[in-house]
Protein backbone atom coordinates (compact mmCIF):
# COMPACT_ATOMS: atom_id res chain seq x y z
CA UNK A 1 0.00 0.00 0.00
CA UNK A 2 1.57 2.92 -1.25
CA UNK A 3 -0.23 6.09 1.34
CA UNK A 4 1.98 9.15 -0.93
CA UNK A 5 -0.62 7.74 -4.07
CA UNK A 6 -3.33 9.53 -5.21
CA UNK A 7 -5.28 13.07 -4.62
CA UNK A 8 -4.78 14.38 -1.03
CA UNK A 9 -8.47 13.22 0.14
CA UNK A 10 -7.21 9.54 -1.25
CA UNK A 11 -4.20 9.58 1.00
CA UNK A 12 -6.13 10.97 4.30
CA UNK A 13 -8.39 8.25 4.10
CA UNK A 14 -6.08 5.66 3.55
CA UNK A 15 -4.24 7.24 6.37
CA UNK A 16 -7.20 7.05 8.45
CA UNK A 17 -7.49 3.15 7.34
CA UNK A 18 -4.17 2.17 8.21
CA UNK A 19 -4.35 4.36 11.17
CA UNK A 20 -8.13 1.96 12.43
CA UNK A 21 -6.29 -0.85 11.47
CA UNK A 22 -3.07 0.23 13.88
CA UNK A 23 -5.40 0.97 16.86
CA UNK A 24 -6.21 -2.65 18.39
CA UNK A 25 -9.15 -2.54 20.94
CA UNK A 26 -7.10 -3.24 23.78
CA UNK A 27 -8.57 -6.10 26.37
CA UNK A 28 -9.50 -4.33 29.54
CA UNK A 29 -6.75 -5.22 32.62
CA UNK A 30 -7.75 -7.40 35.61
CA UNK A 31 -7.47 -3.98 37.57
CA UNK A 32 -9.90 -1.87 35.67
CA UNK A 33 -13.00 -2.62 37.87
CA UNK A 34 -11.03 -2.58 41.59
CA UNK A 35 -9.70 0.59 40.55
CA UNK A 36 -13.38 2.21 38.71
CA UNK A 37 -14.80 1.18 41.97
CA UNK A 38 -11.93 2.92 44.21
CA UNK A 39 -11.80 6.32 42.44
CA UNK A 40 -15.87 6.01 42.71
CA UNK A 41 -15.58 5.16 45.94
CA UNK A 42 -13.04 8.46 46.70
CA UNK A 43 -14.52 10.81 44.88
CA UNK A 44 -17.40 9.67 47.27
CA UNK A 45 -15.79 9.95 50.69
CA UNK A 46 -14.47 13.70 48.77
CA UNK A 47 -18.33 14.74 48.18
CA UNK A 48 -19.46 13.67 51.44
CA UNK A 49 -16.60 15.20 53.18
CA UNK A 50 -17.31 18.76 51.56
CA UNK A 51 -20.68 18.57 52.02
CA UNK A 52 -20.18 17.91 56.16
CA UNK A 53 -17.84 20.67 56.02
CA UNK A 54 -20.59 23.24 53.92
CA UNK A 55 -23.00 21.74 56.77
CA UNK A 56 -20.51 22.73 59.52
CA UNK A 57 -20.35 26.24 57.69
CA UNK A 58 -23.83 27.30 57.27
CA UNK A 59 -24.90 25.98 61.01
CA UNK A 60 -21.78 28.61 61.99
CA UNK A 61 -22.81 31.14 59.73
CA UNK A 62 -26.39 31.18 61.23
CA UNK A 63 -25.03 31.13 65.10
CA UNK A 64 -22.96 34.25 64.36
CA UNK A 65 -25.85 35.63 62.49
CA UNK A 66 -28.05 35.27 65.32
CA UNK A 67 -25.48 36.49 67.93
CA UNK A 68 -24.56 39.33 66.03
CA UNK A 69 -28.48 39.94 65.94
CA UNK A 70 -28.59 39.66 69.23
CA UNK A 71 -26.09 42.24 70.32
CA UNK A 72 -27.48 44.68 68.22
CA UNK A 73 -30.71 44.20 69.34
CA UNK A 74 -29.71 44.85 73.03
CA UNK A 75 -29.94 48.72 74.59
CA UNK A 76 -26.85 50.76 74.54
CA UNK A 77 -26.79 51.76 78.31
CA UNK A 78 -23.12 53.71 77.76
CA UNK A 79 -23.82 56.65 76.19
CA UNK A 80 -26.73 58.40 78.49
CA UNK A 81 -29.74 60.03 76.70
CA UNK A 82 -29.74 63.28 76.38
CA UNK A 83 -33.40 63.46 77.14
CA UNK A 84 -32.63 62.45 80.80
CA UNK A 85 -30.92 65.45 81.29
CA UNK A 86 -32.56 68.03 83.81
CA UNK A 87 -31.15 71.44 81.77
CA UNK A 88 -30.42 72.38 78.57
CA UNK A 89 -27.19 74.07 80.05
CA UNK A 90 -26.51 70.43 81.41
CA UNK A 91 -27.00 68.72 78.19
CA UNK A 92 -24.79 70.98 76.35
CA UNK A 93 -21.81 70.92 79.06
CA UNK A 94 -22.32 67.31 78.68
CA UNK A 95 -22.13 67.18 74.53
CA UNK A 96 -19.00 69.36 74.54
CA UNK A 97 -17.01 68.54 77.47
CA UNK A 98 -13.60 68.70 75.46
CA UNK A 99 -14.66 71.58 73.15
CA UNK A 100 -15.93 74.25 75.84
CA UNK A 101 -12.83 76.08 77.57
CA UNK A 102 -12.52 75.70 81.49
CA UNK A 103 -13.67 79.32 83.08
CA UNK A 104 -10.85 79.49 85.68
CA UNK A 105 -11.85 83.72 86.71
CA UNK A 106 -13.12 86.78 85.89
CA UNK A 107 -11.91 88.50 82.73
CA UNK A 108 -10.23 91.76 84.12
CA UNK A 109 -9.58 94.69 81.72
CA UNK A 110 -6.55 97.47 82.96
CA UNK A 111 -7.65 100.39 80.78
CA UNK A 112 -6.20 103.53 83.39
CA UNK A 113 -2.63 102.42 82.83
CA UNK A 114 -1.63 105.37 80.65
CA UNK B 1 -28.22 -1.83 23.12
CA UNK B 2 -25.91 -3.79 25.35
CA UNK B 3 -27.82 -3.68 28.11
CA UNK B 4 -31.62 -3.43 28.78
CA UNK B 5 -33.83 -0.26 29.59
CA UNK B 6 -34.41 -2.10 32.82
CA UNK B 7 -30.61 -2.60 33.76
CA UNK B 8 -30.14 1.31 33.04
CA UNK B 9 -32.94 2.18 35.57
CA UNK B 10 -31.66 0.28 38.30
CA UNK B 11 -28.70 1.65 37.83
CA UNK B 12 -30.21 4.78 38.13
CA UNK B 13 -32.10 4.17 41.16
CA UNK B 14 -28.52 3.28 42.53
CA UNK B 15 -28.17 -0.22 42.37
CA UNK B 16 -24.22 -0.63 42.61
CA UNK B 17 -24.93 -4.37 40.58
CA UNK B 18 -26.34 -2.75 37.25
CA UNK B 19 -23.62 -0.43 37.43
CA UNK B 20 -21.47 -2.86 37.32
CA UNK B 21 -23.23 -4.46 34.59
CA UNK B 22 -23.39 -1.39 32.47
CA UNK B 23 -19.79 -1.05 32.84
CA UNK B 24 -18.69 -4.73 32.03
CA UNK B 25 -21.00 -4.56 29.21
CA UNK B 26 -19.93 -1.31 27.05
CA UNK B 27 -15.62 -1.03 28.65
CA UNK B 28 -14.35 -2.91 25.64
CA UNK B 29 -16.49 -0.30 23.03
CA UNK B 30 -15.92 2.25 25.46
CA UNK B 31 -11.52 1.67 25.45
CA UNK B 32 -11.98 1.15 21.59
CA UNK B 33 -13.57 4.61 20.90
CA UNK B 34 -10.88 5.55 23.26
CA UNK B 35 -7.63 3.92 22.04
CA UNK B 36 -8.91 5.46 18.37
CA UNK B 37 -9.26 9.37 19.51
CA UNK B 38 -6.62 9.44 22.04
CA UNK B 39 -3.75 7.48 20.52
CA UNK B 40 -1.62 6.60 23.33
CA UNK B 41 -2.38 2.83 24.98
CA UNK B 42 -0.56 3.75 27.97
CA UNK B 43 -3.57 6.00 29.34
CA UNK B 44 -6.41 4.40 27.75
CA UNK B 45 -7.60 2.74 30.93
CA UNK B 46 -7.35 5.87 32.57
CA UNK B 47 -9.90 7.62 30.44
CA UNK B 48 -12.18 4.92 30.41
CA UNK B 49 -12.19 4.95 33.78
CA UNK B 50 -13.17 8.69 34.24
CA UNK B 51 -15.58 8.25 31.59
CA UNK B 52 -17.51 5.79 33.88
CA UNK B 53 -17.05 7.79 36.52
CA UNK B 54 -18.82 10.38 35.07
CA UNK B 55 -21.36 8.06 33.96
CA UNK B 56 -22.11 7.08 37.75
CA UNK B 57 -22.32 10.64 38.80
CA UNK B 58 -24.30 11.63 36.26
CA UNK B 59 -26.51 8.77 35.23
CA UNK B 60 -29.34 10.56 37.27
CA UNK B 61 -29.53 13.28 35.23
CA UNK B 62 -30.48 10.75 32.04
CA UNK B 63 -33.91 11.37 30.81
CA UNK B 64 -34.92 8.44 28.73
CA UNK B 65 -32.82 5.34 28.83
CA UNK B 66 -33.33 5.18 25.26
CA UNK B 67 -30.88 7.84 24.50
CA UNK B 68 -28.40 6.02 26.62
CA UNK B 69 -25.68 5.10 24.25
CA UNK B 70 -25.33 8.87 22.72
CA UNK B 71 -25.35 9.77 25.68
CA UNK B 72 -22.18 7.95 27.03
CA UNK B 73 -20.76 8.48 23.73
CA UNK B 74 -20.86 12.17 24.73
CA UNK B 75 -19.10 11.36 27.91
CA UNK B 76 -16.69 9.65 25.81
CA UNK B 77 -16.07 12.13 23.54
CA UNK B 78 -16.02 14.79 26.63
CA UNK B 79 -13.35 13.24 28.52
CA UNK B 80 -11.40 12.61 25.69
CA UNK B 81 -11.68 15.87 24.56
CA UNK B 82 -10.12 17.25 28.35
CA UNK B 83 -7.41 14.24 27.86
CA UNK B 84 -5.97 16.00 24.95
CA UNK B 85 -6.35 19.63 25.81
CA UNK B 86 -4.23 18.59 29.29
CA UNK B 87 -1.68 16.27 26.93
CA UNK B 88 -1.51 19.51 24.29
CA UNK B 89 -0.45 21.64 26.98
CA UNK B 90 2.31 19.52 28.04
CA UNK B 91 3.26 18.50 24.65
CA UNK B 92 2.92 20.60 21.47
CA UNK B 93 3.33 19.12 18.17
CA UNK B 94 5.52 21.16 15.43
CA UNK B 95 4.60 20.44 11.77
CA UNK B 96 8.15 19.73 11.41
CA UNK B 97 7.99 16.50 13.00
CA UNK B 98 4.92 15.37 10.94
CA UNK B 99 6.95 15.69 7.93
CA UNK B 100 9.65 13.53 9.52
CA UNK B 101 6.75 11.08 10.82
CA UNK B 102 4.94 11.40 7.24
CA UNK B 103 8.10 10.30 5.39
CA UNK B 104 8.71 7.14 8.19
CA UNK B 105 5.00 5.91 7.28
CA UNK B 106 5.20 6.00 4.16
CA UNK B 107 8.46 3.77 4.86
CA UNK B 108 6.44 1.57 7.38
CA UNK B 109 3.39 1.03 4.90
CA UNK B 110 5.34 -0.27 2.01
CA UNK B 111 5.93 -3.41 2.98
CA UNK B 112 2.37 -4.53 2.93
CA UNK B 113 -0.06 -5.17 5.73
CA UNK B 114 0.87 -8.93 6.98
CA UNK B 115 4.58 -7.61 7.31
CA UNK B 116 3.38 -5.05 9.77
CA UNK B 117 4.42 -4.97 13.11
CA UNK B 118 3.81 -3.47 16.02
CA UNK B 119 6.67 -1.08 15.61
CA UNK B 120 4.82 0.05 12.01
CA UNK B 121 1.53 0.22 13.80
CA UNK B 122 3.04 2.69 16.18
CA UNK B 123 4.84 4.83 13.79
CA UNK B 124 1.32 4.94 12.28
CA UNK B 125 -0.56 5.95 15.06
CA UNK B 126 2.12 8.54 15.91
CA UNK B 127 1.77 10.26 12.49
CA UNK B 128 -1.92 10.77 12.82
CA UNK B 129 -1.41 11.91 15.57
CA UNK B 130 0.54 14.01 14.65
CA UNK B 131 -1.08 14.99 12.32
CA UNK B 132 -4.25 15.55 14.08
CA UNK B 133 -2.19 17.42 16.64
CA UNK B 134 -2.25 20.20 13.80
CA UNK B 135 -5.76 20.92 14.61
CA UNK B 136 -8.28 21.46 16.94
CA UNK B 137 -9.00 18.73 19.81
CA UNK B 138 -13.24 19.58 18.40
CA UNK B 139 -12.17 18.57 14.86
CA UNK B 140 -9.70 15.97 15.68
CA UNK B 141 -12.21 14.36 17.60
CA UNK B 142 -15.33 14.95 14.89
CA UNK B 143 -13.44 13.18 12.47
CA UNK B 144 -11.95 10.30 14.71
CA UNK B 145 -15.86 9.68 15.28
CA UNK B 146 -16.95 9.77 11.66
CA UNK B 147 -14.14 8.52 10.04
CA UNK B 148 -12.30 5.96 12.61
CA UNK B 149 -15.15 4.91 14.40
CA UNK B 150 -17.73 4.53 11.65
CA UNK B 151 -20.36 6.88 12.92
CA UNK B 152 -23.59 7.60 10.96
CA UNK B 153 -24.55 11.53 10.79
CA UNK B 154 -27.94 10.37 12.59
CA UNK B 155 -26.12 8.89 15.57
CA UNK B 156 -23.37 12.26 15.45
CA UNK B 157 -26.81 14.55 15.73
CA UNK B 158 -27.70 13.26 18.61
CA UNK B 159 -23.78 13.04 20.14
CA UNK B 160 -23.31 16.52 19.42
CA UNK B 161 -26.94 18.29 19.64
CA UNK B 162 -27.32 19.68 16.41
CA UNK B 163 -28.62 19.93 12.85
CA UNK B 164 -27.69 17.52 10.14
CA UNK B 165 -26.99 20.27 8.23
CA UNK B 166 -24.60 21.86 10.26
CA UNK B 167 -22.51 18.99 11.43
CA UNK B 168 -22.17 18.46 8.01
CA UNK B 169 -20.47 21.98 7.77
CA UNK B 170 -18.36 21.11 10.90
CA UNK B 171 -17.29 18.21 9.38
CA UNK B 172 -16.54 19.46 5.91
CA UNK B 173 -14.47 22.37 7.55
CA UNK B 174 -12.46 19.96 10.00
CA UNK B 175 -11.74 18.00 7.06
CA UNK B 176 -10.55 20.93 5.15
CA UNK B 177 -8.50 21.95 7.79
CA UNK B 178 -6.54 18.61 8.10
CA UNK B 179 -6.32 18.24 4.24
CA UNK B 180 -4.70 21.41 4.36
CA UNK B 181 -2.19 20.70 7.45
CA UNK B 182 -1.54 17.28 5.40
CA UNK B 183 -0.62 19.11 2.26
CA UNK B 184 1.52 21.52 4.38
CA UNK B 185 3.33 18.44 5.46
CA UNK B 186 3.49 16.65 2.30
CA UNK B 187 5.31 20.12 1.09
CA UNK B 188 7.12 20.13 3.82
CA UNK B 189 8.80 16.78 3.34
CA UNK B 190 9.51 17.11 -0.67
CA UNK B 191 11.22 20.57 -0.66
CA UNK B 192 14.53 19.27 1.32
CA UNK B 193 14.54 16.74 -1.35
CA UNK B 194 14.24 19.53 -4.12
CA UNK B 195 16.40 21.50 -2.32
CA UNK B 196 19.33 18.50 -2.62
Amino acid sequence: MDLMRGSSDEQLDRLFRAYREACPTPEPSPNFMPELWHKIESRQTLGLSLRRFAGAFVTAAVAASLALGAYMAMPRTATPNPSYYSSYVEALAAANTIDTPDIVAPVRLDLGEN
Amino acid sequence: MLVDFEVIKRAQAGDGTAFNDIVLAYRKRILGTITRLIARPEDVEDVAQEVFLRLYFSLNQLRTAEVFEPWLYRLTVNAAYDYLRKQRRRQEYRMSDLSEQQMMLADALAGGRAERDERDQKKVRESVDALLGAVSEADRILLMLKELEGLSLKELEKIYDITENALKVRLFRARQRVLKAFGAAAKGSKEPARAG
